[in-house]
């Protein structure tokens, strides 16, 4: 993407041509020095031959040469002469280690020695050589300050030039998202004129994959996440929310946290990648009585949610309460679902000992599912490996049935039953990002902005999109939408970015391809599912596989290094039981303050709850 | 920049500086009983003539240099580099190339001719030297707004310490070849006893110098080294050569002949300001950590992505430079004895050896010259300096004693490793341009991208303003010059 007409600046340019005809006054020096001793006949030039006829041609060519490599490398510097003669005079004797001590020996047929005695034999050389660089230097300096003093305004000299700005804008610091502005930052390391910025609520980019793991307490949940700002150095970096999306005025307005409620970023380009969130299919109840699994305060709010109830359990005394505490629901049979399912199972075993009163035959683990098979991106094969090695460890399935609503402490199922639980997962649905409603483009029926194959929004201009919020057409696939995965999104970024250097460079755009290497899914227990270009693995190698490739394409050295050590501290210790959030009120008690401590019995369930006030010891709660 | 000003600010000081300068030089010239020759020069031979055209000369040189500098940063110390390198080149330009025609000789630029004239070269030297220092405090003098940093006594303190422990080490060395009588300016047969304490002080009083002049020098710990290497030079011409053979009354011994003898003390001077260098910076560093408040520095990313930056740039960047540097070893057949640190013979071996000090030396480099290099001109300079320091180091210094002998710093065993040399500055160059392509493709600083252009211009230009580029040629001149002009004779046979 550097071309030459990159490379080739005005100032560059002159610095070249300066150089060279600096060169050729060295190089006359040089050669009416060596005259002048009357050396010129007998000193072999370049190629053997005699610094006469031919010969001094081919020195003053190669000291044009030499002089434009020179203006190259020093490049002109204001008010550095004296750096610029020395770094002549440098040049200049390091040409003569390459030249008469190496090269010319070379052309010569005998081979170089580099021994004293050569060297003392084309010592002359080096004072040549050590002339040349100086006056090729010092004249270097002066052709470039004098042609900028006679031609000012002919380029310049402030090194940021006010060439106007095109701002690449990127909504959603997601794989999408990161992934085009780290192309982004590539295509143009060099070239100022395009800005890049990037506009998340979350500062990071979080890696899906290992959230269920952090769920589960396996991984701490800063090492599965990546800052936008060390990913993205030359990104300029927003965190804020985005309210709105005008595309005809080519405004986005961010809510951020600064004492300004809100801004307006103007943009030339724009990206959508804005990922999606979850999806409840207006059930009534769900979104208030069960938990999501998109991020990372989900990941460690369920955490600290399942270790609260084996505290709870642990002091309970009512054995149905202790019965739908220890039934954890997880709704969806995909990706996310089963993984979560199996990550929770282990957690829950891994703690076990901790809890005396808890014996595993009271634990209960369920999944719902709306279809006959479980991982229906797998294949039929590994789908059944899968729900027959959960099986087998006691975890309960229950396919072609579907959560129609929940309640605190129940969920409601489709077939009619009542599931007592205090934890259900939701996994089931997930909708392109919402705030893309608003846009003035087509849209699917899930609301994903509909791109073309170069991942343009169709019906809007400089507007592309990518991942999750995008339905992009998979050429061998019919023209089907690629699914919403991280792998795609990444590459989908990559594209994006590429497409608009190229169109901002008047250039072709290209078409997103991609079919996708192949599919992993963790199943807990040192065991997992994998599918790779065709071959299906599983087990113990396919778990190794899991690891050892999500590893690899964990961002960054220092983020590879601390899951890498969880990892490893997880092989030998027990899990962490700490519970990061406060105890929550009970509401038995209403709101009421817990009476002061006294030999009577507490309140037995709820039966007593209006009560509860008078059964004190009669102190001033009257 | 406006002439009326470079007249009072520049030139004047310069003149004067030039004037100082010329004194010591006639001094010196006298000594050795040079200065009536010069006197030739104006077509009188007496002294008078001589010491008058000796001045006017010293006054003009100066007056250029005051116009040269003009723009670099009034440092002291780095002002004196300026001043040695321009000295240095003043004896080709002027002495080897103008003198001659102006007395109607015709040139020669042979190397008899410059081994005659070699007593110049240390006069010139110690001309520049004086003419840098005076003229860094005649301007400061002149110009009102004098920004000095003034030297703490903790630093001096820590310069004094830096020089004793490195002196203690140049004397350890010097006396395992039987060279610390050369060192102390005595002649054969005198006790080391009596050596020793003058090494001491010449070691305390370059410690202290060195804290005092470079005080508000910038740049890291390999920009320091190189410093340091230059110091250690002025050291052996202001020092090794002039004033402790004066003190001790051994008189002055600039020809050709007579510093071959005392050669020895070249590699061991220039070890000795690098060692004075990198021990006055670990000392100050050791102090920040144990005693100072933590300074929040913006460009960290910590021990392990840097570390891990580092490792792979250098561990390139070393392997360019070490395939370089192998062209010249099979070339000259050195690299069985490459193979022989490890008790080997085989070439393969000697290669496989080869590119491992290669790359160990290269990661120093990486850790030395961090973000040190904002062109490839400044690429080229920081590396081929190292890789002189290494030629230094390597094959006269470490290799013997690993090879079970003591240092090799003869102006023999200089000479017959000039290949060595020679490889050691591809090595050097290959390496630094390499390591600076692969740090520049990663711009390191946190700013948005269009910034970081300013920023490395910025700091590009400020290098310019320092001795930088002079250190650079100044090294790379005297490795290349002293060698040629000091070996033995013409029939010399290299030792491979
Ligand atoms: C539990 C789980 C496991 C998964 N496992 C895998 C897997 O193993 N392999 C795989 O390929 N895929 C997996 N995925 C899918 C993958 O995470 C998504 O496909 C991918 O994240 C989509 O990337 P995206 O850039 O489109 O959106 P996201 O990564 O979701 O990013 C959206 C970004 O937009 C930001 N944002 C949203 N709204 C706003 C707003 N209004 N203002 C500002 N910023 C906003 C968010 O903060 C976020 O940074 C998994 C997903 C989950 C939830």
């Amino acid at each position: 993407m550097r071309g030459a007409s990159n490379i080739l600046t005005p100032a560059f340019r002159h610095d070249l041509i300066a150089g060279g005809v600096a060169g050729l006054i060295g190089g006359l020096v040089f050669w009416w020095a060596l005259a002048a001793q009357g050396m010129a006949p007998d000193v072999p030039g370049l190629l053997g031959l005699h610094l006469l006829g031919a010969g001094v041609i081919l020195h003053l060519l190669s000291s044009v040469l030499v002089g434009a490599s020179f203006g190259a490398v020093l490049r002109y510097q204001p008010s550095g002469y004296a750096g610029t003669t020395s770094s002549g005079l440098l040049l200049g004797l390091l040409w003569w280690v390459a030249g008469p001590m190496s090269l010319g020996p070379l052309l010569e047929g005998a081979g170089p020695t580099w021994s004293i005695v050569e060297a003392q034999k084309v010592f002359p050389s080096l004072i040549g050589h050590l002339l040349y660089g100086g006056v090729t230097g010092l004249g270097f300096y002066i052709f470039v300050a004098s042609y900028l003093y006679f031609r000012p305004r002919s380029e310049d000299l402030v090194p940021l030039p006010e060439v106007p700005k095109t701002r690449v804008l990127i909504l959603g610091g997601g794989f999408g998202g990161i992934g085009t502005a780290q192309r982004l930052e590539r295509l143009y390391s060099r070239v100022p004129g395009v800005e890049i910025t990037l506009v998340s609520q979350s500062n990071y980019l979080l890696y899906t994959p290992m959230l269920a793991e952090v769920a589960s307490s396996a991984l701490e949940p800063q090492h599965i996440s990546a800052p936008v700002r060390a990913s993205c150095p030359h990104t300029r970096f927003h965190r804020g929310e985005v309210v709105d999306i005008n595309t005809k005025d080519q405004v986005v307005r961010v809510r951020s946290g600064g004492s300004v409620p809100y801004e307006d970023l103007t943009y030339d380009r724009l990206v959508l990648a804005l990922g999606s969130v979850a999806n409840y299919f207006d059930l009534p109840g769900m979104a208030e009585n069960s938990f999501k699994l998109k991020t990372l305060e989900d990941a460690t709010r369920l955490r600290n949610h399942i270790i609260g109830l084996l505290e709870d359990v642990d002091v309970e005394p009512f054995d149905e309460e202790r019965v739908s505490r220890l039934t954890f629901a997880v709704a969806g049979g995909g990706f996310a679902g089963i993984e979560a399912i199996a990550e929770l199972f282990d957690m829950v075993h891994s703690v076990l000992h901790f809890y005396p009163t808890i014996q595993p035959p009271q634990l209960r683990f369920v999944l719902i599912h709306s279809r006959d098979r479980i991982l229906p991106e797998l294949g039929a094969q590994l789908g059944d490996y899968a729900l027959r090695k959960l099986q087998a460890r006691g975890i309960e399935f229950m396919l072609e049935n579907r959560v129609t609503g929940a309640v605190p402490g129940a969920v409601l199922l489709g077939n009619g039953e009542i599931l007592s639980t205090h934890t259900l997962v939701w996994t089931a649905g997930n909708q392109p990002n919402p705030l893309l409603k608003t846009l003035p483009c087509e849209k699917n029926r899930a609301g994903a902005v509909v791109v073309d194959g170069t991942l343009l929004v169709d019906g809007l201009t400089n507007v592309w999109a990518v991942g999750d919020c995008a339905q992009i057409p998979d050429p061998y696939n019919d023209g089907r939408p690629y699914p919403p995965t991280a792998q795609h999104a990444l590459r989908e970024g990559k594209v994006a970015a590429e497409n608009i250097a190229a169109v901002i460079q008047g250039k072709p755009v290209k078409q997103f391809r991609f079919r996708a290497i192949g599919v992993l899914v963790g199943l807990g227990h040192r065991t997992a599912a994998a599918e790779i270009r065709g071959w299906r693995f599983s087990g113990l190698l396919a778990w190794l596989m899991w690891r050892t490739i999500y590893l690899s394409k964990l961002p960054g050295a220092e983020k590879k290094v601390r899951v890498a050590l969880d990892w490893t501290i997880d092989l030998f210790f027990p899990r962490d039981i700490v519970v990061t959030s406060s105890l929550e009120r009970n509401p038995i008690l209403d709101g009421n303050p817990v009476p002061p401590a006294s030999q009577e019995q507490p309140p037995d369930n709820g039966n007593d709850r209006t009560n509860a006030g008078d059964g004190t010891a009669g102190d001033g709660a009257e | 920049m406006k002439a009326s000003q470079v007249l009072k600010n520049g030139v004047l000081p310069g003149g004067l500086a030039g004037l100082a300068g010329g004194l010591v030089l006639a001094a010196a010239m006298y000594e050795l009983g040079r200065l009536d020759i010069f006197g030739q020069l104006a077509g009188v031979i007496s002294q008078l003539a001589g010491f008058i055209l000796v001045l006017a000369v010293s006054a003009l040189l100066g007056a250029g240099f005051g116009v040269l500098v003009w723009y670099q940063r009034p440092n002291a110390g780095e002002t004196l580099v300026w001043g040695l390198v321009y000295g240095v080149f003043w004896w080709y330009l002027g002495r080897l190339t103008m003198l001659p025609l102006l007395q109607g000789k015709g040139l020669t630029w042979d190397v008899d001719s410059a081994r005659a004239a070699f007593p110049d070269l240390l006069g010139l030297i110690l001309l520049g030297g004086i003419i840098g220092l005076a003229h860094v405090f005649l301007r400061r003098m002149f110009q009102v707004q004098a920004e000095a940093q003034q030297a703490g006594r903790a630093s001096l303190f820590r310069g004094a310490l830096a020089g004793l422990l490195s002196a203690y080490l140049l004397g350890v060395a010097a006396d395992g070849q039987d060279q610390l009588l050369a060192f102390a300016g005595m002649a054969a047969g005198g006790s080391a006893l009596a050596a020793w304490p003058v090494i001491l002080l010449i070691g305390l009083l370059a410690g202290v110098g060195f804290a005092w002049l470079f005080t508000d020098s910038t740049g890291g710990a390999g920009v320091g080294l190189i410093r340091g290497i230059a110091y250690g030079f002025f050291w052996w011409v202001a020092g090794g050569l002039t004033l402790v053979p004066l003190i001790t009354g051994s008189g002055l011994v600039w020809t050709a002949t007579e510093v071959q003898i005392i050669f020895p003390t070249l590699p061991g001077y220039l070890l000795f300001g690098a060692a004075v260098a990198l021990l006055y910076q670990f000392l100050g560093a050791l102090i920040r950590l144990l005693f100072s408040e933590f300074l929040p520095g913006s460009s960290e990313e910590g021990l392990g992505t840097q570390g891990l930056r580092i490792v792979g740039r250098s561990g390139l960047a070393a392997l360019v430079g070490g395939l370089l540097f192998s062209l010249v070893m099979w070339q000259t057949g050195f690299l069985p004895r490459v193979a022989d640190l490890i008790g080997s013979s085989s070439p393969v071996t000697g290669f496989i050896v080869h590119l491992a000090i290669a790359g160990l030396i290269g990661l120093s480099y990486g850790i030395l010259f961090r973000r040190q290099s904002y062109d490839v001109g400044s690429a080229l300079g920081w590396g081929v300096s190292y890789g002189f320091f290494w030629a230094m180091l390597g094959p006269l210094t470490l290799m013997p004693v690993l090879l079970g002998g003591t240092p090799q710093w003869t102006a023999d065993a200089a000479a017959s490793v000039f290949p060595n040399l020679i490889g050691h500055l591809g090595y050097g160059a290959g390496l630094g341009v390499t390591f600076y392509i692969l740090e520049a493709r990663y711009s390191p600083w946190w700013v948005p991208r269009t910034e970081v252009q300013a920023a490395r211009l910025e700091r590009r230009e400020e290098q310019v303003q320092t001795s930088g580029p002079a250190l650079w040629t100044l090294l790379i001149l005297l490795g290349l010059t002293l060698p040629i002009l000091l070996a033995k004779g013409q029939g010399l046979t290299p030792v491979y």
